[in-house]
């Protein structure tokens, strides 16, 4: 009964495996098919802005209620193109950080700046729950580049942010702050939610396991964040949680990766 | 294979919007003649004869990729530097593939104009001082062979 349990746990981790996989290609595609146009648009934008400033000083030499006239309509539309302008810059933003965040893994662990890659996953989660959960960034620019797999480093690290968000009823905060040490670095993930009963202690970092209603959360999230963490980059995961003060997930990773990867990466390869 | 005057600039990218985007931007901030193709065919055939000083191309496109493209540009004019403007967001390929060409410059889409000017700026300049080096040292072997001539006339005279 309990290798039934198991089998299940594992077939539902790999199917969840698969679909953030998915989940990445089809990213990666929409950002390819994105960023066409928006460079278009920017583009386009610049020089509507530049030639209205043209136009506006050869407007100085019309006289009278016609150069009035001309002249709101080149203020008008400078005040849309500067409009849009904002808007596709924010475009842009957004595509960026899908872009670092979908970005394919290659076989070979890589050294990417940490401090980019939490500040690319944030940007994902922020617009999933508006203004009701606030989100700190504290990590330091001056994080040392770190090997790993980036691609699945952003996947544990949003499925934890996303959890902590999760675990806020009504307004809170996520606070992410991250510190060197000795060859390691430690990344806290904290939130105001309402905290993990200490029965449920041993439990939670365990595929299968959740508190969610059906439909908002698979309990694997965490699983797959452990098993990422700690079985491909050689790190830590742990939490400290008190009920109704909320919960610090804590993950440690070594910052290069001495003589593994190699032996992990068979069994992860085949997933593409 | 020269240019003379306004500097030659090939924009390539099966997206239309594109062409006329970058196209739009350089007549009003340069006084490049742009040279714009929606079918990579058609701007291999153009580069075959005609001069031109840098080429901007996509990576993918029917047909003929960016790469294959400016293979054969590299091929018809070896001094005229090349870009490659991609939006494609798995960038090893195009890595992988840039010593083949010699590539000049890589941008990603979306692109920033005032980041591709200063490539094609200097892709103009770097073609022009290779263009210029070129003929220098032909001057250089033309007068190094009379020089040579002279010599052995010399020696002809006086033995």
């Amino acid at each position: 009964m309990k290798e039934d349990d198991q089998i299940e746990a594992l077939r539902r981790q790999l199917a969840e495996e698969h679909s953030m996989a998915q989940l990445g290609r089809l990213l990666a595609g929409i950002v390819h098919e994105i960023n066409t146009p928006i460079g278009s648009i920017l583009s386009n934008n610049q020089v509507v802005l530049r030639s209205l400033e043209m136009l506006k000083s050869d407007l100085e030499q019309l006289t009278g209620e016609k150069q009035a006239h001309a002249r709101a309509l080149v203020a008008s539309c400078q005040s849309l193109a500067q409009v849009d302008k904002i808007a596709c810059e924010r475009i842009s933003y957004i595509v960026r950080g899908l872009k670092s965040f979908a970005r394919a893994d290659a076989g070979e662990m890589q050294w990417v700046d940490l401090a980019d890659q939490i500040a690319a996953t944030l940007k994902l989660v922020q617009g999933q729950f508006g203004r009701r959960v606030k989100f700190e960034n504290e990590v330091p620019a001056t994080l040392p580049r770190i090997q790993c797999h980036p691609g699945k480093l952003n996947q544990a690290l949003l499925n934890i942010i996303v959890n902590g968000a999760q675990a806020i009823e009504g307004e809170g905060r996520v606070t992410i702050s991250a510190e060197p040490r000795e060859g390691r670095v430690t990344i806290r993930i904290q939130d105001t939610g309402k905290g993990i009963p200490a029965s449920a202690r041993d439990r939670i970092l365990r595929a299968g396991y959740t508190t969610k209603p059906p439909g908002e959360g698979t309990g694997l999230g965490l699983a797959i964040s452990r098993q990422i963490i700690e079985d491909l980059h050689g790190g830590a995961l742990d939490f400290i949680s008190a009920p109704d003060q909320g919960t610090t997930f804590i993950i440690e990773l070594p910052v290069e990766q001495v003589n593994r990867g190699d032996e992990r990466q068979s069994s992860s390869a085949s997933r593409g | 294979m020269e240019t003379n005057g306004n500097p030659v600039v090939l924009l390539v990218d099966d997206e239309e919007m594109v062409i006329t985007s970058v196209r739009a931007f350089l007549s009003l901030e340069t006084d490049y003649q742009i040279e714009g193709f929606t079918d990579p065919e058609r701007a291999a055939a153009y580069i075959k004869d005609r001069p031109f000083d840098v080429i901007v191309s996509d990576y993918l496109m029917p047909k003929l990729t960016g790469i294959q493209l400016l293979k054969r540009a590299k091929d018809a004019a070896p001094e005229a530097s090349r870009i490659l403007l991609t939006g494609h967001a798995d960038k090893q390929s195009a890595i992988d593939a840039i010593n083949d060409v010699a590539l000049f410059q890589y941008i990603e889409k979306p692109w920033d104009n005032m980041q591709l000017l200063l490539a094609i700026q200097g892709g103009i300049e770097r073609t022009r001082l290779l263009r210029d080096l070129r003929d220098r040292m032909a001057e250089l072997a033309a007068a190094n062979d009379s020089l040579k001539d002279v010599h052995r006339r010399l020696i002809k005279a006086f033995l």
